[in-house]
């Protein structure tokens, strides 16, 4: 008995060490041939440009000032290093990076051999979920450790709180023996820039600008082509959603396409809008598209959308515009597709993907999905465009992101991590990480031939390679400061946010009225902030 | 007589030496990973600690007074009782039942109960991925079951139905535990009394509540004793799936302290709301425990 | 009569149906899934046969999933913890239970409760200790953070069982001249076997489910799989071909080393129960 029991379990153990072998083994075999396929694939046989693009061999000849990772092309501003600087002092050092999984963070983790090549650094990506990375790097910082040097500065839960553990950024681009920004700070998107970089003044810049998704509306082009005749016989107007769109019109045009998908006379969808109104961050981002373009905001400190304020002043969700706001985004989804109150960003591109709604206002990274026909039955279907205005203008929610420098590193760890922001956020990194569905921060990448043609011409091959870009002609525009929104930066963010959505959800299922939502909301976040 | 009286008690002196050594490994080690940590929270929970603050300061009982005189925390608590009482309650009908049922099941017992048990090794992040899935109301097959029914509802976007969408979760992924144990103590039941209840007449239903049930108490205790331990603690599913909402409708006590330790970076308030789920789950394991201690006796 | 018993046996199979239905069919969902593309998963009503594609598996084995490492690191640690975990629990559980300590009950409560520690609030004290031990990131970090559960799980199960190892074994074995530790390692231990086997099963399933500690104590190179499953939610989606293949084979090992020790597992928890 015993010993047959005793001979099963060693059986046990043998099969798991059988198993621990072939994936230790397999691991490392594996590492190279991805990273190589990877490298290979970057756009790969495209247009004239792209032959740069593929230089991940990196001609790293050691001591050589200028940009020794390859792949610059003509347009963009070079990576320089001050006479005589050796890319490969801090060889031998290894970099902890922590972010979420966001399309830049796969980009660089699968091309960083490019860097670790050139500069004899070694790099760890460890890629997250959100609320583990402001986790993760709370905790470092609380400890004064330095398990990360580099992390993921989202504006909104790590930077308006704890800039003061950041590097000063501006010290390392002006220390004149080390190289600076290529291109300067001047080529970021300036909005983003501001948001993402500073907190409470631009004495000291914390981050640089990594990733950028913002809210625009996608629409289905086949349903509002086919249909728009008949659109105009009824309402008499173009519904061809575009920057002259009202959320009005949009109310409108979203009941007038649940009525005919009812009546069967339009069967691409099945309902007119969708949106992400879960009990979640998306939800609060959804309603303050609505919000902004009605005149309302969160807060009255003034600057506390773009450089952030310690104390958000009181709440402005009493004032009549807000509750006008809520009024008609209860409205709104009281006639939106009815797994609205399901759905989170994610949920609603899936059934936008899936072909049941015509409208929905989305976060732009998802335009490489839809396009993708393995995942979505609406590819090539599908246009981008502003979101509607409202009676005091538009409002489209920005989302991004920067990455900063731990300052309880060591100080070479400081100046190599240095190197590392400059090489992952310089334009030609960026040219090279488009095929992970990446949004440029750069001015001066936009202004390239292939970008421009990719933007511009949904038949090119360009436009192929990087499906990304159906979406970019519109956020470029949501990105002008007349049309973007950005919510309140202030170190209690993640509480009001918490707030603003848990009444916002108890609204949308019919528990309380709009205006006593708005007033709760107020309420709250006042006796939270002390104003 | 006298010899014969102290013998035994000598040896016992002499492997009482040796089992303390044998305990006292464990002990440290328990000592070290869960006092300090126990004793920080008591700490922390009076001092206004934020995780972006450079020094904790002293602030009395104000986390305390906040946490009690906070409307979500109670009702999170209530939600609590709710979530746990129906998810206990279910699993230790459905599992007694079905571990009675592969009880009487004359063929392929070990088959069934091997297939029965797969839940419980589906870790609960993926139960909660699995049920979103299933749930969904693009592409959900047990959303669409519920609609080609004739019920057009929004499970997890329903309040009324999201608690009991997350409830089924977690019975679905635990029953099989309850299963196992109950089955295993099935299994000691003797043949005996069984014979002797066969003789007086009785029936099948009459054996397994007057003979079988009440022998097999004391490994019912067990298994709720391990759930209801984990059932305060677990959010995993609920993380993955509603987030606590919507209108609040899933926010567990659990999900609550989770939102304050990890969203706000608030340790004073996380700590005081952690030590009044450590107060709760110890009571409930004393009230397990003294049960278990009746049905020894 | 006949027909009665007949009439039964078809009742209690198909209850016995309904159950599998209940238990099975999402796992089935799942297994079918992870052979679709996600395009054909996302139809209604699902279609039950179809061109299975091994995309999703090829991706997670092969490609950008990098699985082959967070199974390892998965499989190690909850290994190891389990062999921490039980070897220390076998001890202290025979300790506790043959000690005839006077506050025997209390420190067994004392016990049983470091498992109720509610795992959000005691992060940041378990961070700061292990961060000032180099632990974090490191796979005994992990190992003794899951040990916060596992210990006294596996300490409170042994005791019980060793209670219903009567006492007489090892002292027959003393007489004849053996220690009292080899007394108790060859002969009350291979008594105990089905319970310890039992109690090893458990453990290992609590430490390989586990999402909650693994996603704070690890890093890049000790990830294990429940965080590779949180990282195909991102931003930009769900990559849920590769969910569904995951979650196939993450119930792959626990399965067969369920199926393995079964027997014992059913043996082992109702030893507890005889008195």
């Amino acid at each position: 008995m015993t010993r047959s029991w005793f001979t099963k379990l060693s059986v046990l153990v043998m099969a798991c060490v059988l198993v621990l072998s072939a994936c230790s083994s397999g691991g490392s075999s594996k590492s190279g041939n991805a990273d190589g396929a990877n490298v290979s694939g970057n756009n790969a046989g495209g247009s004239d440009q792209s032959g740069g693009s593929g230089n991940s061999g990196g001609g790293s000849s050691s001591g050589s000032t200028d940009d020794p990772f390859g792949g610059w092309i003509e347009g963009l501003p070079k990576i320089e290093a001050p006479e005589g600087f050796d890319w490969r002092q801090f060889e031998g050092i290894t970099l902890n990076v922590i972010t979420e999984n966001t399309p830049p963070s796969s980009g660089l983790a699968a091309h960083i051999d490019v860097f670790e090549q050139a500069t004899g650094i070694k790099v760890n990506i460890e890629q997250v979920n959100l609320d583990i990375v402001v986790e993760k790097a709370g905790l470092d910082f609380n400890a004064r450790n330095a398990n990360y040097h580099i992390i993921y500065a989202d504006p909104y839960q790590i930077l308006a709180k704890q800039a003061q553990h950041f590097v000063d950024l501006n010290e390392l681009n002006n220390d004149p023996t080390l190289p600076s920004i290529p291109g300067g700070l001047e080529d970021f998107i300036q909005s983003q820039l501001i948001v993402g970089g500073y907190m409470g003044n631009t004495d000291h810049l914390y981050a640089l600008p990594y990733d950028n998704p913002t809210m625009i509306l996608a629409y289905r082009k086949d349903v509002f082509e086919k249909y728009k005749d008949l659109f105009m016989q009824e309402k008499g107007y173009d519904w061809t959603p575009g920057p002259e769109m009202t959320w009005d019109q949009y109310y409108e045009i979203a009941e007038w396409i649940n009525r005919k998908a009812k009546e069967g006379v339009i069967t691409e969808v099945k309902y007119g809008t969708g949106h992400q109104a879960k009990q979640h961050d998306s939800l609060m981002n959804d309603f303050s598209n609505v919000l902004a373009s009605f005149g309302g905001d969160y807060f009255e400190a003034p600057n506390i959308g773009d450089i952030g304020a310690e104390n958000p002043g009181k709440s402005k969700l009493t004032e009549p515009e807000a509750i006008e706001a809520a009024e008609f985004y209860a409205k709104l989804l009281s006639i939106a597709a009815p797994g609205s109150t399901t759905w989170d960003w994610t949920g609603l591109a899936e059934a936008f993907a899936a072909g049941e709604i015509a409208l929905a206002p989305e976060w732009h990274e998802f335009a490489g999905m839809f396009e993708d026909p393995s995942k979505s039955r609406v590819a090539g279907k599908v246009s981008w465009t502003i979101l509607p205005k409202g009676p005091k203008g538009r409002g489209n929610m920005y989302g991004g992101t920067s990455i900063g420098i731990n300052k309880y590193a060591s100080e070479d760890e400081i100046r190599a991590a240095w190197l590392f922001l400059i090489w992952a956020t310089a334009p030609q990194t960026q040219y090279m990480i488009l095929d992970a569905g990446f949004t440029p921060t750069r001015y001066s990448v936009y202004q390239l031939p292939y970008i421009q043609t990719a933007i511009n011409d949904p038949n090119s091959q360009e436009f192929k390679e990087w499906p990304l870009a159906a979406s970019l002609a519109a956020a470029q525009e949501a990105w002008k400061e007349e049309n973007v929104y950005m919510r309140p930066k202030t170190p209690l963010w993640p509480q009001i946010d918490t707030i603003i959505y848990t009444e916002l959800s108890k609204m949308l299922a019919g528990r309380q009225s709009p205006a006593d939502t708005m007033k709760e909301i107020a309420k709250q976040s006042d006796r939270l902030t002390g104003n | 007589m006298e010899q014969a009286a102290i013998r035994p008690l000598k040896r016992r002196a002499k492997w009482n030496r040796t089992e303390f050594w044998m305990l006292l490994p464990s002990v440290i080690v328990l000592a070290a990973i869960t006092i300090f940590p126990f004793f920080f929270m008591i700490y922390a929970s009076f001092m206004d600690y934020r995780l972006d603050m450079d020094h904790p300061r002293f602030a009395g009982l104000e986390n305390w007074q906040n946490t009690l005189t906070d409307e979500t925390f109670w009702q999170s608590w209530g939600r609590t009782v709710v979530y746990a009482g129906g998810g206990l309650i279910l699993q230790l009908l459905l599992g007694t039942g079905i571990a009675l049922l592969l009880y009487h099941i004359p063929k392929f017992r070990n088959l069934f109960s091997t297939l029965v048990m797969l839940p419980v090794f589906v870790a609960p992040i993926v139960t909660g991925l699995l049920w979103r899935f299933l749930l969904d109301p693009t592409y959900g097959f047990y959303h669409w079951i519920v609609r080609q029914l004739g019920f057009d509802v929004q499970i997890l976007g329903d309040p009324n139905f999201a608690m009991l969408a997350v409830i089924f979760m977690d019975v679905w992924e635990w029953t099989p535990l309850v299963t196992l144990i109950v089955l295993a103590g099935l299994q000691t039941v003797p043949e005996e009394p069984l014979e002797a209840a066969d003789v007086d007449g009785a029936n099948a239903w009459q054996k397994i509540f007057l003979v079988m049930l009440p022998m097999i108490r004391r490994m019912i205790v067990v298994a709720l004793l391990i759930r209801s331990m984990d059932i305060l603690r677990y959010v995993d599913t609920i993380v993955i799936t509603t987030e606590g909402g919507p209108a609040d409708a899933t926010k567990t006590i659990g999900y609550y302290l989770m939102q304050v330790a990890f969203r706000f970076q608030d340790i004073g308030s996380a700590a005081a709301v952690g030590l009044t789920m450590l107060v709760v789950s110890t009571l409930m394991g004393r009230f397990f425990i003294k049960v278990l201690k009746a049905e020894e006796a | 009569m006949q027909l009665k018993k007949y009439s039964i046996n078809t009742a209690l199979y198909a209850l016995m149906l309904l159950c599998l239905i209940w238990a099975l069919s999402p796992i089935l969902i799942m297994l079918m899934s992870s052979l679709k593309t996600q395009v054909n998963m996302f139809e209604m009503p699902p279609k039950l046969f179809f061109a299975p594609t091994f995309e999703s598996y090829r991706e997670m084995f092969f490609g950008r999933g990098d699985f082959p490492r967070f199974l390892k690191n998965s499989l190690m640690v909850s290994i190891l913890t389990t062999i921490v975990c039980l070897f220390l629990g076998v001890m202290g559980g025979f300790g506790l239970a043959r000690g005839g300590f006077k506050r025997e009950k209390d420190i067994s409560f004392w016990i049983i409760s470091t498992r109720m520690a509610p795992i959000p609030a005691v992060i940041l004290p378990l961070y700061l200790i292990f961060s000032k031990l180099q632990l974090i990131g490191t796979t005994t970090g992990l190992i003794l953070a899951y040990t916060t559960f596992n210990l006294p799980f596996a300490l409170w199960m042994m005791t019980t069982f060793f209670k219903d190892v009567p006492a007489d074994l090892e002292e027959a074995a003393m007489i004849d001249g053996c220690g009292k530790f080899r007394a108790f390692w060859r002969i009350v231990v291979p008594t105990a076997s089905p319970g310890i086997v039992a109690t090893a099963v458990l453990c290992l399933m609590f430490a390989w489910n586990d999402y909650l500690f693994a996603s704070i104590f690890t890093n890049r190179q000790t990830q294990t799989i429940p965080i590779a499953v949180s990282l195909l939610v991102s931003q930009s989606g769900i990559k849920w071909g590769q969910a569904m293949a995951t979650g196939t084979v993450i119930i792959t090992p626990m399965l067969i080393c369920g199926l393995l020790v079964r027997k014992y597992m059913v043996r082992g928890l109702s030893m507890g129960a005889v008195k």
